[in-house]
């Protein structure tokens, strides 16, 4: 674990945090100071979305950009150095030694979370506000995506010949989910069903302070696949043509395995504003609608109207009633020369025979439109509900001096007296 | 075993024997397919036919990593790592023979390389490290491949003391050599390659016999004229 390529991500993890830590809390503490109280802006004041999110994007850029260089030193090194060939003499399984790996590597990267531990640190220190259980999310998002990396590196280190076209093949893939998010905004429908489960999506969600059982389970599927293709590979007694028969009998297990977990609907908003979830009232009053509901909305995939209603409305509503069925129909990927067309922007609610047609695309006209179908009366909403949010018009002090200067400076130290250790 | 990478046939249905507490040398010259033949003894690479047999029994490959423990040539483990960290690490991994650490050490002159990493010793430092790595195994029948590659004279003669006391002592050494005096030095018994395929197997007697027969004259008495003669 002690490689350069560790080191390198120890070394850097801290000014990244540092810029997108210190971005975040000058941005938080500029619109706190503007707004004085926080009544009415809510959202904009959770720390959340105001403070992790973005402070723990810098992990997301590590694990897509240095963490598959360390877990490929670690892997393709050994398979580089000849190491592996005295590694495989011994009777430990090659799924047992790259599970082990693999754990070194999930260490290292919980070592490396340590900057973002410093931020939350010092967030504590000016006085923010912490909601563990939201924390709990965002940092359990970038462990599940780190995993995912380590397990895509070993898989590609494993698979390959040489480091360089283990890095190359690691990062098509990444380049390729980012592909596949392009294309999802573009065209919807499967891509935009299949998006859900890209790192970058699921990080989103964790960031978000959603945990979706779907998406944790697959993620793990992928994992283990991935590093039980490593571990095929890295046995290099094994005949070829065993291994390439082997490595397809996991696709299709991992096929097997990822298609009913796709059906499964259970979700968690660990957020503590709810913001991926209605007000508890209008979701008991949801849930009393025990017959399907259809939804029909004619709005195109780049249309900003579904994407809002997509991510503020129905996405909830898909949490609340796991049998609501939502279809999008659209002509075109803009939507910009359906304008002319009479029904484009209609959405249509269907239950129980009956139909009603809106445009309104708030949560609030949405939930008006299904409770007028379902002969329901919109809920009172609760006053002791409504999330005050957390202002702190607080500079984030000292924290350029710490990420900038006492990280790097003591990491390299660290680094030094390790090589000196060894020599 | 029979081996090959595409349409190159690097061994082909080759067969010996190999007796306990021998020294065993497979001889060939460059690309005879020695260090294939080793590999896939030793399940490092996947022969294409072919089995090891202990006694009578085909073996699996948790007896195979029991009794057999394969030393490659060229190779630098760990290069970051001290030769210190090294040596002890393969000790724990494999649960190498502790008891004789002090006596490989100051026989391979370890000692001076022990702080140093892998990555930064020359040639014959880092042969003496793998040779170290291969004496302190516990496996019983030790492959080396090419243990005199990178050693000076010096150190190849005091390397054949110390392989011969390990093969008195009970232990079993098979030696990929090209170096045909290293190894009429050394070996008890040779197998000899060429091109893949085995021409001989016997006691450097036996060898200089069929060569002679070959030749239709005397027996040869010069290992490398036996060698000449055969392949």
């Amino acid at each position: 674990m002690s490689s350069r390529a560790w080191w390198v991500l120890m070394f850097l993890m801290g000014p990244l945090v540092g810029v997108t830590f210190i971005s975040a809390a000058r941005t938080y503490a500029e619109a706190s100071g503007l707004g004085g109280t926080a009544g009415g802006v809510g959202e904009a004041f959770s720390p959340l979305v105001g403070i992790w999110a973005p402070t723990f994007s810098a992990c997301e850029i590590a694990a897509a950009f240095l963490l598959p260089f360390v877990a490929i030193r670690l892997v393709s090194g050994d398979r580089q150095s000849g190491a592996l060939k005295l590694e495989i003499q011994h009777p430990m399984s090659a799924f047992a030694r790259i599970a082990a790996k693999a754990l070194v590597l999930l260490a290292g990267w919980f070592i490396a979370l340590s900057a973002p531990a410093m931020a939350v640190a010092l967030w504590r220190s000016y006085g923010g506000s912490l909601y563990w259980p939201e924390l709990a999310t965002v940092l359990a998002g970038h462990v599940l995506n780190a995993g995912l990396t380590i397990a895509l590196a070993a898989a590609a280190a494993s698979l390959v010949e040489h480091p360089s076209t283990a890095a190359i093949l690691t990062l098509a893939v990444t380049v390729g989910t980012w592909i596949i998010s392009f294309i999802a905004a573009v065209h919807g429908g499967f891509w935009e069903r299949a998006v859900d489960y890209t790192p970058t999506a699921m990080v989103a969600q964790f960031q978000h302070g959603l945990v979706r059982l779907d998406v944790v389970l697959i993620a793990a599927t992928l994992i283990v696949a991935g590093l039980m293709l490593g571990g095929i590979w890295m046995r290099l007694g094994v005949p070829l043509r065993r291994r390439v028969a082997e490595s397809m009998v996991l696709g299709a297990l991992m096929v097997a395995v990822i298609l009913p977990c796709r059906l499964t609907h259970q979700s968690w908003d660990t957020s503590e504003n709810r913001m991926n979830s209605f007000s508890r009232e209008d979701e008991r009053a949801l849930r009393q609608i025990r017959k399907p509901l259809g939804i029909e909305a004619h709005l195109a995939p780049e249309d900003p109207r579904r994407v809002d209603l997509e991510h503020r409305v129905f996405s909830k509503l898909r949490r609340t009633l796991p049998k609501v069925q939502i279809h999008y129909i659209s002509a075109t990927s803009i939507g910009l020369f359906e304008q002319t067309n009479p029904h484009y922007g209609e959405i249509w609610y269907k239950l129980d025979g009956r139909s009603l047609m809106s445009r309104a695309t708030t949560a609030e006209a949405v939930l008006a439109t299904i409770y007028e179908l379902a002969g329901l009366k919109v809920p009172e909403e609760s006053a002791e509900e409504i999330f005050r949010g957390h202002p702190l018009a607080v500079p984030p002090r000292g924290a350029a001096m710490v990420f900038y200067l006492v990280w790097p400076g003591f990491i390299a130290v660290l680094a030094f007296i390790s090589h000196w250790r060894k020599v | 075993m029979t081996k090959s990478y595409g349409r190159v046939t690097a061994i082909h249905d080759v067969g010996f024997t190999i007796r306990a507490a021998e020294i065993l040398g497979i001889i060939g010259p460059n690309g005879a397919g020695k260090t294939t033949l080793l590999e896939c003894i030793a399940g490092v690479q996947a022969a294409d036919s072919g089995e090891v047999t202990f006694g009578t029994s085909q073996s699996s490959r948790c007896e195979r990593s029991a009794i057999l423990f394969y030393v490659p040539d060229g190779i630098a483990p760990w290069p970051n790592q001290s030769v210190g960290w090294a040596v002890d690490f393969m000790l724990g991994f494999f649960g190498g023979r502790r008891e004789l650490y002090a006596e490989v050490a100051r026989d391979l002159n370890l000692d001076p390389l022990l702080r140093r990493t892998v990555g930064a010793l020359s040639k014959g430092q880092r042969k003496r490290v793998l040779l170290a790595a291969a004496l302190l195994a516990p496996q019983p029948v030790i492959l080396i491949d090419e243990p005199f590659e990178g050693l000076d004279l010096r150190q190849s003669r005091e390397l054949e003391g110390t392989l011969r006391r390990h093969a008195s002592a009970g232990r079993t050494l098979v030696l990929s050599i090209h170096q045909i005096a290293d190894a009429a030095r050394i070996c008890d018994r040779f197998v000899l390659l060429s091109s893949g395929n085995l021409v001989a197997e016997g006691t450097l007697e036996e060898l200089s016999r069929a060569a002679g027969n070959r030749m239709g004259h005397a027996p040869a008495q010069d290992f490398e004229e036996i060698f000449l003669a055969l392949t």
